[in-house]
């Protein structure tokens, strides 16, 4: 009886050394991120769909029964998921995935941040102070996050921490063999007009002119008065303007009918199963619309 | 077993001690294997570290000027198996992971001070008649006396009102606990609404929250009138458990089983207070002052003074339960669907006369009830298509003791009543209350909902005395109460609204009201995520 315990014993720590180390990913892209670094050794749950704002979703029970069995979440950070992930992880139950513990990994806090100490007033809109989150749209930064991701990842499997740090490389290394073509291809853009800061990081990777915002204050849908503004402002100049998919397309195209130019609009996360090849995609795809 | 120990040793003594001796061949062709193995995990590791100062290389070319905080720059590889011992409070060892930062968040959240929100909500409200309680309704509220708890509701009277100013403290204690206080200022007073601590740490799914706090049954009680989707609670809220729901001290341990379903069980011991389903007046004496003529006519004060000869039970005396289960519907649709249900070893009234005459009510409680949540989120801008379809049934019983005394001196009292059959005899009361709601995103920032009110489908109060043709057991069957109410809410963004209803009361007696309500609900500060 006591060898037979013994043995289920021993095949029970088998059996957690073999078994997946189970991500939480707030988002598709970081969800990508994850199976891209950790392969078929992680399994990765993903709890935003791609085509919402994630600024304002709603903390729902699937997502709280996803985080109770989470080893690990992968969340963006800086505040983007605020309004949410907070009610979520409050309504978990699961220490272990609790900000401070190893089970939270945030990217925000993996790399260094752009537009950050902006005053905390919200008469300037739904601002980030602790910086721009949406650092998802750089794959350098993304590079970054991954090989930190590696680091943690090989906390919760020691046995493949070796694999997973190659991953990461290998994204690393197309990142910067993207970035780099991606320069030349932009190379002379006229600059854009997007709807919110959700693009800022790649045209500060690219060198592209940010010509404006659709919203007259991040999180304020755009006003008649402020498109009027950006008209004049913008009359006679080249550029273009593109915005996410969930994002409405009014404005846009009252801007392109008015300036002569062309509106275009893109999915900003890759499909909730999204892997490396789609996000490079995703991210060209807004690439070649600075040039289009 | 014993057996089976000592003789691994001892083989493992010999074994040693013979390799100890006299290394074989085999023994020393492991030793280089095992080497050379080293060797080689040496050099994958210099591979490693090489390829990870290349990276770090090009990446501070590519960004040479900015700065990079100690904070952004982990090294958990070092941290692991390093640790302080193994702390039996702390399963999951929070202390040797705490120190580097890279588990942490990005936050503006100001360092060490809690997160601090101000709601304020101010109300006009104009009603065509009188609103009162349904028919069946009105005990343990009606009788303004001796519930000690004379706090500011969340009732609404005509005219301009400043409901509350809502002042609300989240933040972490240590890595075992958090706390939220919730206060509720009015003009003339200030309640603590909330005020509990709730548990960080516990392993397996578990988490216990103490202190004040709205307790979890069904799903409109925990919410703060900034969650509302309608100016007012719906009467089952009000009616069945109190002006402020059913809030109350206590401890609560809740349970989230690690099923890909959401199921949570929870428990709660409370002190029972809340007027609907744990009214509490404890023992003591019942006082009555009088001036009455003197030998020479003149005013003389006398005070009257007995026991009520109600049980005085410390707490806990209200025990709660409840379950709630939510399927995974994707992305767009929710469903949350719970039971609850609870049992108050103590249910108490009483009611002074100046008359002399005190009635008084000593009894038990009970109550079972479900509830049901739908949304449907579009993904629209703000909100814009979004639905929300919410119901919620309770069902009450209060079985009680009444008794009916008059002061027959200055400290007795003496049933009143035949000799044969005094007045006193048991009270006990079936009622139930449910309301549904439904709320659509019709334009950004819009949104627009009606709800429906029903209590007393259910409303019997039944007596064992005698009635005036001396005919024992009184049934009083009333019926059941309406409340239709409409309402438009326009939401400039998350953290203000304006809201517009109207509600027609259609009570059992024939009364009926119109009531013509505003409402603007600002949100100041760091909120809290809200809760599903």
């Amino acid at each position: 009886m006591k060898k037979l315990l013994f043995s289920l014993f021993l095949g029970l720590l088998a059996f957690q050394a073999a078994a997946e180390v189970r991500v939480v990913a707030t988002v598709p892209n970081m969800g990508m991120l994850a199976r891209a670094i950790g392969g078929d050794a992680v399994q990765v749950t993903v709890l935003a769909p791609p085509d919402r704002d994630a600024h304002y979703l709603e903390a729902r029970p699937s997502m709280m029964a996803a985080l109770r069995r989470a080893d690990l979440l992968v969340a963006v950070g800086a505040e983007l998921e605020v309004g949410w992930l907070p009610a979520a992880l409050q309504g978990a139950h699961n220490p272990r995935v609790r900000p401070g513990r190893s089970g939270y990994f945030e990217g925000a806090a993996q790399v260094s941040l752009i537009q950050v100490g902006g005053a905390a007033d919200r008469a300037l809109g739904d601002v980030h102070p602790a910086g721009n989150p949406h650092y998802y749209f750089d794959p350098l930064r993304m590079a970054e996050v991954g090989h930190a991701l590696a680091r943690r990842l090989g906390e919760f499997d020691p046995a493949n921490a070796d694999r997973f740090e190659a991953n990461a490389e290998r994204f690393a290394e197309r990142a910067r063999e993207e970035v780099e073509r991606w320069r030349s291809q932009a190379d002379g853009a006229p600059g854009a007009v997007f709807y919110h800061k959700d693009a800022d990081y790649l045209t500060e990777l690219l060198d592209v002119p940010l010509l404006g915002y659709l919203e007259p204050l991040p999180g304020i849908p755009p006003t008649a008065r402020h498109l009027r503004e950006l008209v004049s402002t913008l009359r006679g100049r080249e550029g273009v303007i593109i915005h996410a998919d969930f994002q409405p397309a009014e404005g846009a195209e009252f801007l392109a009918r008015e300036l002569g130019w062309t509106a275009q609009q893109f999915p900003n996360q890759v499909a909730i199963d999204g892997d490396k090849g789609d996000y490079f995609a995703l991210v060209q795809r807004w690439v070649e619309a600075f040039t289009n | 077993m014993k057996h089976l120990m000592l003789w691994a040793m001892a083989g493992i003594f010999f074994a040693s001690a013979a390799t100890a001796d006299e290394p074989s061949i085999g023994e020393l062709m492991r030793k280089i294997e095992a080497l050379e193995e080293r060797e080689q995990e040496r050099q994958a590791r210099i591979d490693r570290l090489e390829a990870e100062l290349a990276a770090e290389r090009d990446r501070q070319e590519r960004e040479p000027r900015r700065e990079r905080e100690p904070a952004t720059t982990p090294a958990p590889s070092s941290m692991v198996g390093t640790g302080p011992q193994r702390d039996p409070l702390d399963p999951v060892p929070a202390r040797q992971r705490a120190a580097p930062a890279a588990t942490g968040e990005v936050t503006s959240g100001t360092a060490f001070n809690p997160a601090i929100s101000v709601i304020l909500d101010t109300t006009y409200a104009h009603f065509s008649s009188e609103v009162e309680e349904p028919p069946g309704f009105d005990f343990g509220h009606g009788h303004g006396h001796g519930h000690g708890h004379g706090g500011h509701g969340h009732g609404i009277s005509e005219g301009f009102n400043l409901r509350e100013a809502e002042i609300t403290f989240t933040g972490t204690i240590d890595p075992y606990f958090d706390m939220m206080v919730m206060a509720s200022v009015t003009s003339s007073d200030i309640e603590l609404e909330e005020a509990f601590i709730t548990t960080r740490a516990l392993p397996a799914g578990l988490q216990v929250k103490a202190g004040k706090f709205l307790s979890d049954v069904g799903y409109i009680n925990k919410q703060h009138i900034h969650d509302w989707f309608f100016v007012d609670q719906p009467w089952m809220r009000e009616l069945m458990f109190g002006d402020e729901g059913l809030s109350e001290v206590g401890v609560q341990l809740s349970w989230l089983a690690p099923t890909t379903t959401y199921t949570r069980f929870g428990i709660e011991v409370l002190e029972g207070n809340s007027a609907g389903i744990a009214n509490f007046e404890g023992g003591g004496r019942h006082e009555m002052v009088t001036v009455l003529p003197g030998a020479n006519n003149e005013p003389q004060r006398n005070r009257w003074r007995a026991d009520k000869n109600l049980r005085d039970r410390d707490g806990p005396r209200l025990f709660t339960g409840f379950v709630k289960w939510a399927p995974d519907l994707g992305f767009d649709h929710a469903i949350q669907l719970g039971a609850f249900g609870g049992y108050g070893r103590v249910w108490q009234n009483e009611a002074g006369h100046s008359s002399g005459r005190l009635e008084t009510w000593d009894g038990n409680s009970e109550f079972i009830g479900g509830d049901f949540v739908y949304k449907y989120s579009r993904g629209g801008v703000m909100g814009h298509g979004n639905f929300v379809l919410q119901a919620e049934y309770v069902y009450r019983r209060i079985d009680a003791e009444y008794q009916s005394r008059q002061f027959t001196d200055f400290s007795t009292l003496t049933l009143t009543g035949p000799a044969n059959d005094p007045d006193i005899r048991n009270q006990n009361w079936r009622q139930d209350a449910f309301y549904t709601q439904g709320v659509y995103g019709f334009a950004p920032r819009w949104n627009a909902g009606l709800r429906i009110d029903g209590v007393g489908l259910t409303n019997r109060a039944f007596d064992d005395g005698r009635d005036t043709l001396g005919r024992r057991g009184m049934l009083d069957d009333l019926g059941a109460s309406w409340r239709y109410s409409g309402q438009i809410t326009y939401a400039p963004t998350e953290f203000s609204r304006l809201r517009g209803q109207i509600s027609y009361n259609d009570y059992d007696d024939g009364h009926s009201a119109w009531q013509f309500m505003l409402q603007f609900n600002m949100s100041l500060g760091v909120h809290g995520a809200h809760a599903f």
